[in-house]
């Protein structure tokens, strides 16, 4: 990868502390001291064992979470200079988040799931519905578009999970297990969509993964333990082979 | 897995889940709470309205009284009557009277007096000082004759506080006798003429002088000369002894003197007597004591010689050996000390007394005073007590009816010396039994609503807590997958969720039993004000079985409902509920589905054809008859709903299950709609006895159709409902949410808006009853062009040239356009001037039973008619019954129009002294025997319009067999029946006794409507004290008839009681203003200004300080009228507001319960960016819309069902939408409030947080 060169920083992640239960007896030091820096247009993969702080790190970074300690910069601005309101607003614009259990609105059909974000956005809400349907056929489930959650496989939930979060192309796409669900053809068509729209939009992606297999299709992987990056793995780790 | 494990699980997941446990437990303490509350309301209120009727009595379970009416017993008859009641714990004498008493400015017209002794026993409770509520010693306060104690109640009539400083001045009067001897009467001796048939001498005859002197001259030996005269007294001879003659003329003068009796024959006093033993001799009556004089009288006169005789007569005299006293009746001011005012609330023997109490002998002072002996040894009543601390615990009616029976039955008898008659000495009478069965028949009528709208609110009780348990179901089904997968057996889960839930029961039971116990204290603190008793009086009446049953069906409710759910997950397929997939909504039925629905299709048409094929009491529905009557319509609700229910189920196998549950729920909705709307007004005559089931049945089906016709329509409702949010910007994510939540849970959004929907039915429908009624009322009076105000004086206006009370009135306020006065009069102690319900001259009366104690009233033609010139009546009284001969219209319902016409014939007739009808064979049974009891009263004249009353009535012949005919007279009195021959004591006769002239009750005037007659006060069910003298009313005697009585009629002074042309007492007045104007208040005020102050107005008028006027507002009047619905309604609205309360937390705990529920959802919407307003906003949005959908199916069907009832009274529906905004404004900001803290909260949290919610 040379792409990384030159680029801006996206995310800038200095000194971060999570403690969860803070100044209880049952207090658990999640993250001690993460320090970041991720570049727009980077595709980013985080391993580490269970419990090592990788799903503490993504909420923090999408601010679903207060953090203890800490600086974060997204996209030159201090988020901690930012009102409840401004960070939604923020969130809902920049950052979307495929979950490692899916989290889907039980009650939306798979489309209205993925339309949702637009509609907040304020968009039409025919005007959503169409690029919604437009995503989800792109990822194979046009058939499925009418599906309430629990009528579709794990596999379909996850990637109405991820029309959710690419329907705006944010420009950070955070993902906790994103393919964890599926098979390894689908993870790999799933991976070629990241990749692709990664060089396209420049849309920079964080994806937390125990696959070594999709880790690799990433530029670079960072490696936790115990609350801390341990170590940074530059990539490429294969060929171009997507092209 | 052991029962241990399951106890694991159970109270881990107790642990763990707060809000969810929380949330159940108080399903089950609301729901708990409500049924629990429900209870105890109904049988306080019962228990209270018993208590504030028997409370009256104190003590007392019944008292002894002489039989003959008016007597008096004895201190001699105390030890008798001890000795017939054995079980008696206290005997107590008592002498009462009534007097008008005035304090201050303040008057009250007839105020109850008791004298009782001051060391009655102890089983009669104590007096209790008003302000300090200390004992009080009536030994020492009632030590003067004109000390007195005021009861407290009388006291707030007064205008009194509890701050008045005593002693106090009250002035009363009191009937004192003057004694005048009678001079004997004579026989006039002027206008003797000469009978010429029989007069055979030359006479000189001198007649026109206090002499009567006669010169005989005969022609020959046998020359007679004979006078007579009609001029001689009509006298009853029992009270003369003998006739004594004077007279003066020659020795040879033969006198001859009789007297025509009234059979026709002759008593003669001398029989060719000389002068010198007519002189001597005095005649003896004794023989002719119970003979009459005719009124003409005879004397002839015959020379003994031939020669010229000569007589002077100068008295013919009636004389007795006693001299005859008259007494002459004459009020007597008396200024009497209030040395203590007592609470006459509090349970025990001053609850007893509402008015004055005296030291017994100095009662009997006064009382002697009206007495010719001045017999001071009278009393009243001795009053029994069977027990004491009756408050604390209720004699049984049973026990004293016994008691009350053993005393008749050993009660010896006597024969009545005037008739020969036997009849018991004594008489018993128990105002605490006729108390017991008024209560009972009330509480009939309440006890239907009660149990009605109870069981109502009970079920949204019941909805409540099935409503938050059905939450559980998902999660439950979820948990259940996955003990399932760990390899729990069925067992175990049932097991450890029958734990949960019987914990959670329990919990909630006694934390609802406890929110009964508040609620019932709650009630009976509200009850007092409503009743006005006092604080000790009313005591939330717990009765333990029905609380125990309440809390165990509440509970059984709260298991089974979280049990329901646990039982089918612990079947459900491991895998299935692993992955939440709901069973289908199939949208066609299956075939056991469609057989059930066979199944209700015959149940209902089987029901339906109960009507006349197997209950032949009712008509089969396919005539029109079969339509008509409240028991049809019971069988017609439930097969129609049976039939319509099931025709939904087998249609929903061809046709999509939408559109077939569509057809049934509307059916169901509109068959109950169609009887309050249609069938209530015009099919249905008689809804009296309108039994709670009907109108249970009725309403429920009118609910369960609105509910399930909105939330089978709920899908597309919703669709359309998010179509238009999502055009709306800012509002877009919200409509994404919101409406699909709520169709998503379908079952509890139902459930959710069914309970708002049935309480707001029932607040509707309680709501709009009172105005209805009002309104109504209000309407016809408007119509009616009725009165504003009455004018009671307590003596007729004084009889001084140029004052004028009316002119004066009309002087005090420009809007006062006219003034009826009129003059009313009643007896409360001449016997002679009651009336007579049997011939008096007849042998066959007898005083004791034939004497009615009833006032009079004039009625002139100007009164009502106005003068001939005006073209309206002056004022339409409308009757309720009519004299024959008024054109009747065919039907039954008469409109006002036609009742007005019929009204103005009755009232031609009335006036019209020529007019004679008929006297029927009615009477009134046993009125006023020692068996009088309340329940002989016929309760059903109460009702209004009633026309053909006498139709196959007998008249009544003389013997002859010519129809008796009498002129007629009108009364208000509800007890006397149409066509009663009646005799009213018109005047005295120059010797003391009453003449009478027979009548026909000819009319009643209409008291109940208004326009009708608003002078009649009598209310069975205001709580009044039962006063027989109010409850009888008057007879109203037009003007001809009124003028020959000696107490209406127009002479000046003939008697003390005879009054002047315009001597009114009572006035009747006009505005105008609308009548329900509160400037009316202010005229009425000024009168009373005008009349009350002390040397001024009209006082100073005329010189005299004891006037008093009594104004009523008759606006005020029928408001009155109106307490007892009023109370009811009060009843009700307790209830309904009680149900409003419990739902409204209920929403809040189903809100609560939402939002933990969807934190998950939460953390989701903020993570994808929704902004907090919005993510609060969507969980506003489920709650007021399922709110407002409660309510508008609660405010359609309420006015529905207020439409039938004012239908049924043919009243026009009046919607107080102020009240109905104060509910929906109570509904609207709890919901919201409901939904937006919880929602507040958790928009709060951090989304990572809310995200790792599991269940
Ligand atoms: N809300 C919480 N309260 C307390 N401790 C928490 C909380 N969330 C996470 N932790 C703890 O913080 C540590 C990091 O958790 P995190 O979810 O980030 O792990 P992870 O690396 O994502 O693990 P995995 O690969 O299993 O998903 C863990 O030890 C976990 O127990
Ligand atoms: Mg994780």
């Amino acid at each position: 990868m040379t792409a990384t060169r030159n680029r801006e920083s996206i995310l800038v992640i200095s000194g971060l502390h999570k403690r969860y239960n803070e100044g209880k007896s049952n207090e658990v030091h999640a993250l001690r001291g993460v320090d970041l820096i991720v570049k727009r247009g980077d595709m980013m993969a985080i391993m580490g064992p269970s419990g090592c702080g990788k799903t503490t790190l993504l909420n923090m970074i999408g601010h679903l979470d207060r953090r203890s300690e800490g600086k974060i910069v997204i996209d030159n601005i201090d988020t901690a200079t930012l009102s409840d309101g401004k960070m939604t607003a923020f969130r809902r614009d920049k950052i979307g988040f495929i979950f490692q259990l899916f989290n889907l609105f039980p009650f939306l059909s798979a489309v209205e799931n993925v339309e949702t974000p637009l509609l907040l956005k304020g968009m039409k809400a025919g005007v959503a519905r169409e690029q919604a349907k437009m995503l989800l056929r792109e990822l194979g489930m046009g058939d499925r578009l009418y599906h309430l959650p629990s009528e579709l496989s794990g596999g379909q939930q996850q990637r109405v999970a991820i029309a959710r979060a690419l329907i705006t192309e944010p420009a950070i796409i955070l993902g906790d297990e994103p393919t964890g669900d599926l098979h390894s053809a689908t993870s790999a068509e799933i991976m070629k969509l990241f990749r692709r729209i990664n060089r396209i939009n420049q849309q920079t992606l964080v994806l937390v993964t125990h696959s070594r297999w999709i880790a690799e299709h990433c530029d670079y992987i960072v490696h936790m333990s115990d609350g801390k990056i341990s170590r940074l793995e530059q990539g490429p780790f294969k060929a171009e082979e997507e092209n | 897995m052991g029962i241990k494990s399951s106890f694991m699980i159970a109270a881990r997941s107790l642990l763990r889940r707060k809000t969810k446990n929380l949330s159940a437990i108080l399903a089950v303490t609301l729901g708990v709470t409500l049924l629990v509350g429900i209870q105890i309301t109904t049988d306080t209120l019962e228990n209270s309205f018993m208590t504030s009727l028997l409370q009256r009595q104190g003590e007392v379970d019944f008292r002894v009284s002489n039989s003959t009416t008016g007597g008096y017993l004895t201190s001699a008859d105390a030890e008798n009557i001890s000795a017939l009641v054995p079980n008696a714990v206290g005997i107590m004498p008592e002498l009462s009277t009534d007097a008008p008493v005035m304090l201050g400015s303040q008057f009250d017209d007839s105020v109850e007096m008791a004298g009782i002794p001051t060391d009655f026993p102890e089983a009669f409770g104590s007096f209790y000082d008003w302000k300090t509520g200390d004992k009080l010693n009536l030994n020492a306060l009632l030590a003067s004759n004109s000390s007195i104690l005021l009861s407290s109640s009388q006291a707030e009539k007064l205008g009194l506080t509890k701050e008045a400083t005593l002693p106090l001045k009250l002035t009363t009067e009191f009937t004192n006798l003057t004694a005048t001897v009678q001079t004997p009467p004579t026989v006039p001796l002027a206008n003797w003429t000469v009978n010429a048939n029989t007069t055979s001498a030359q006479y000189v005859l001198n007649s026109s002088s206090p002499y009567l002197s006669l010169t005989v001259v005969p022609v020959n030996f046998t020359g007679i000369v004979t006078l007579y005269t009609i001029n001689c007294p009509r006298l009853g001879l029992s009270n003369y002894d003998y006739i004594n003659v004077t007279a003066a003329g020659s020795n040879n003068t033969l006198v001859v003197l009789g007297f025509s009796m009234d059979d026709g024959s002759t008593l003669t006093v001398a029989n060719l007597t000389n002068i010198e033993t007519l002189n001597t001799t005095q005649f003896d009556l004794s023989p002719y004591s119970e003979r009459t004089l005719r009124g003409d009288a005879f004397l002839a006169i015959m020379s003994a010689n031939g020669t010229q005789a000569e007589i002077e007569i100068s008295e013919i005299k009636f004389e007795s050996s006693t001299p005859i006293i008259t007494y002459t009746p004459t009020t007597e001011r008396v200024d009497l000390q209030v040395v203590g005012i007592f609470d006459s609330k509090r349970p025990g023997i001053g609850s007893q007394y509402r008015g004055i109490v005296f030291k017994l002998e100095h009662l009997q002072q006064w009382m002697s005073l009206q007495d010719p002996q001045q017999k001071t040894d009278i009393i009243k009543a001795y009053l029994v007590a069977l027990k004491t601390d009756h408050f604390t615990s209720e004699i049984s009616r049973d026990y004293l009816q016994e008691q009350v029976d053993m005393f008749k039955a050993v009660t010896p008898e006597t024969v009545d010396p005037a008739t020969g008659n036997t009849r018991k000495i004594f008489r018993v009478q128990s105002y605490r039994l006729t108390f017991f069965s008024i209560a009972e028949m009330v509480m009939t009528l309440l006890s239907t609503m009660l149990t009605a709208l109870g069981l109502l609110i009970m079920i949204t009780g019941v909805l409540l807590i099935t409503n938050v348990q059905l939450m559980n179901v998902e999660d439950r089904e979820f948990q259940t997958g996955v003990l399932r997968a760990v390899g729990e057996n069925r067992r175990g889960i049932t097991q450890s969720m029958l734990i949960e839930n019987v914990f959670q029961g329990i919990l909630g039971g006694i934390f609802g039993l406890f929110g009964g116990l508040v609620f019932g204290q709650a009630v009976a603190s509200y009850l007092v004000s409503l009743f006005g008793t006092g604080q000790f009086s009313v005591q939330p009446v717990v009765s333990q079985q029905v609380v125990v049953l309440s809390v165990l069906i509440g509970v059984a409710l709260g298991i089974i409902t979280g049990i329901l759910p646990a039982l089918r997950a612990s079947r459900v397929n491991i895998v299935e509920a692993l992955r939440g997939i709901k069973v289908a909504f199939e949208e066609k039925s299956g075939r056991n589905l469609a057989l059930f629905g066979v199944l209700a299709i015959v149940a209902g048409c089987f029901v339906l054809l109960i009507n006349g094929v197997f209950d032949k009491t009712c008509e089969g529905i396919w005539v029109a008859e079969g339509w008509n009557t409240l028991q049809e319509w019971r069988n017609i609700l439930i097969g129609a709903g049976l039939l319509f229910a099931g025709v939904g189920i087998v249609l929903s196998r061809f046709i999509s299950r939408v559109k077939a549950l569509n057809f049934t729920a509307i059916a169901i909705w509109a068959i109950p709609v169609f009887l309050f709307v249609v069938a209530m007004g015009e099919w249905i005559p008689d809804i009296t006895g309108l039994a709670p089931d009907i109108l249970i049945i009725g309403v429920m089906e009118i609910v369960i159709g609105s509910v399930l016709l909105v939330s089978v329509n709920l899908p597309p409702a919703m669709k359309a409902l998010r179509s238009v949010l999502v055009k709306i910007k800012g509002l877009k994510g919200v409509g994404q949410i919101a409406p699909a939540l709520i169709s998503s849970h379908k079952t509890r959004s139902t459930l959710t808006f069914a309970i708002f929907a049935v309480i707001l039915t029932l607040n509707v429908t309680v709501a709009t009853l009172v105005p209805t009624n009002l309104s109504s009322i209000i309407e016809t009076e408007q119509d009616s062009r009725g009165v504003d105000i009455i004018v009671t004086l307590n003596k007729p206006v004084a009889n001084i040239a140029n004052v004028s009370y009316v002119e004066e009135l009309y002087k005090l306020d420009s809007h006062i356009i006219d003034v009826i006065g009129f003059k009313t009069y009643a007896s409360r102690t001449d016997y002679q001037r009651y009336a007579a319900l049997n011939n008096p001259y007849s042998s066959a009366f007898n005083p004791q039973t034939d004497m009615l104690p009833i006032g009079y009233g004039e009625l002139r033609k100007e009164q009502i008619r106005g003068n001939a010139s005006d073209a309206e009546w002056r004022y339409n009284f409308y009757l309720s019954s009519f004299p024959d001969g008024v054109a009747q219209p065919p039907a039954d319902e008469v409109t006002d129009g036609e009742l007005t016409e019929m009204s103005k014939q009755a009232w031609e007739m009335f006036f019209d002294p020529s007019y004679r009808m008929a006297a029927y064979n009615v009477s009134l049974a046993k009125l006023m025997s020692d068996e009088r009891d309340l329940s002989d009263l016929d309760l059903t004249s109460f009702s209004g319009y009633s026309g053909r009353e006498l139709e196959g009535v007998d008249v009544l012949r003389y013997e002859n067999g010519t129809v008796i005919k009498n002129p007629i007279v009108f009364t208000d009195s509800f007890i006397l029946p149409m066509g009663l021959q009646v005799w009213i004591p018109m005047n005295t006769s120059e010797y003391g006794l009453p003449v009478y002239q027979a009548f026909t009750i000819a009319g009643r005037l209409d008291s109940q409507r208004a326009g009708g007659f608003p002078l009649s006060s009598f209310s069975l069910l205001s709580g009044d004290e039962f006063n027989i003298m109010d409850a009888l009313g008057k007879l109203y005697l037009p003007e001809y008839w009124a003028n020959q009585t000696s107490f209406l009629a127009e002479a000046d002074g003939v008697t003390s009681i005879s009054k002047a042309p315009n001597q009114f007492n009572q006035f009747l007045i006009k505005t105008s203003y609308d009548m329900d104007d509160p400037r009316i208040q202010s005229i009425a005020q000024a009168i009373m200004n005008f009349t009350n102050t002390n040397d001024e107005g009209y006082r100073g008028l005329v010189g005299d300080n004891f006037y008093v006027a009594s104004a009523t507002v008759l606006y005020s009047k029928i408001e009155q009228s109106l307490e007892m619905i009023q109370r009811v309604v009060s009843f009700l609205q307790i209830y309904v507001t009680f149900g409003l309360v419990i739902g409204t937390v209920g929403m809040a705990v189903i809100s609560i319960r939402n939002v933990s529920e969807r934190k998950r959802e939460i953390g989701m919407m903020r993570a994808i960016g929704f902004p907090r307003t919005q993510v609060m906003l969507s969980v506003l949005l489920e709650l007021v819309v399922l709110g407002i959908i409660g309510l508008a199916i609660g405010v359609v069907n309420g006015v529905l069902i207020s439409v039938g009832f004012a239908n049924m009274q043919g009243a026009t529906l009046v919607i107080p939408w102020n009240d109905l905004g104060v509910y929906l404004g109570i509904i609207t900001v709890i919901a919201i409030a409901a939904g937006a803290i919880p929602g507040w909260f958790a928009s709060r949290i951090p989304p990572a947080e809310a995200l790792r919610y599991v269940g």
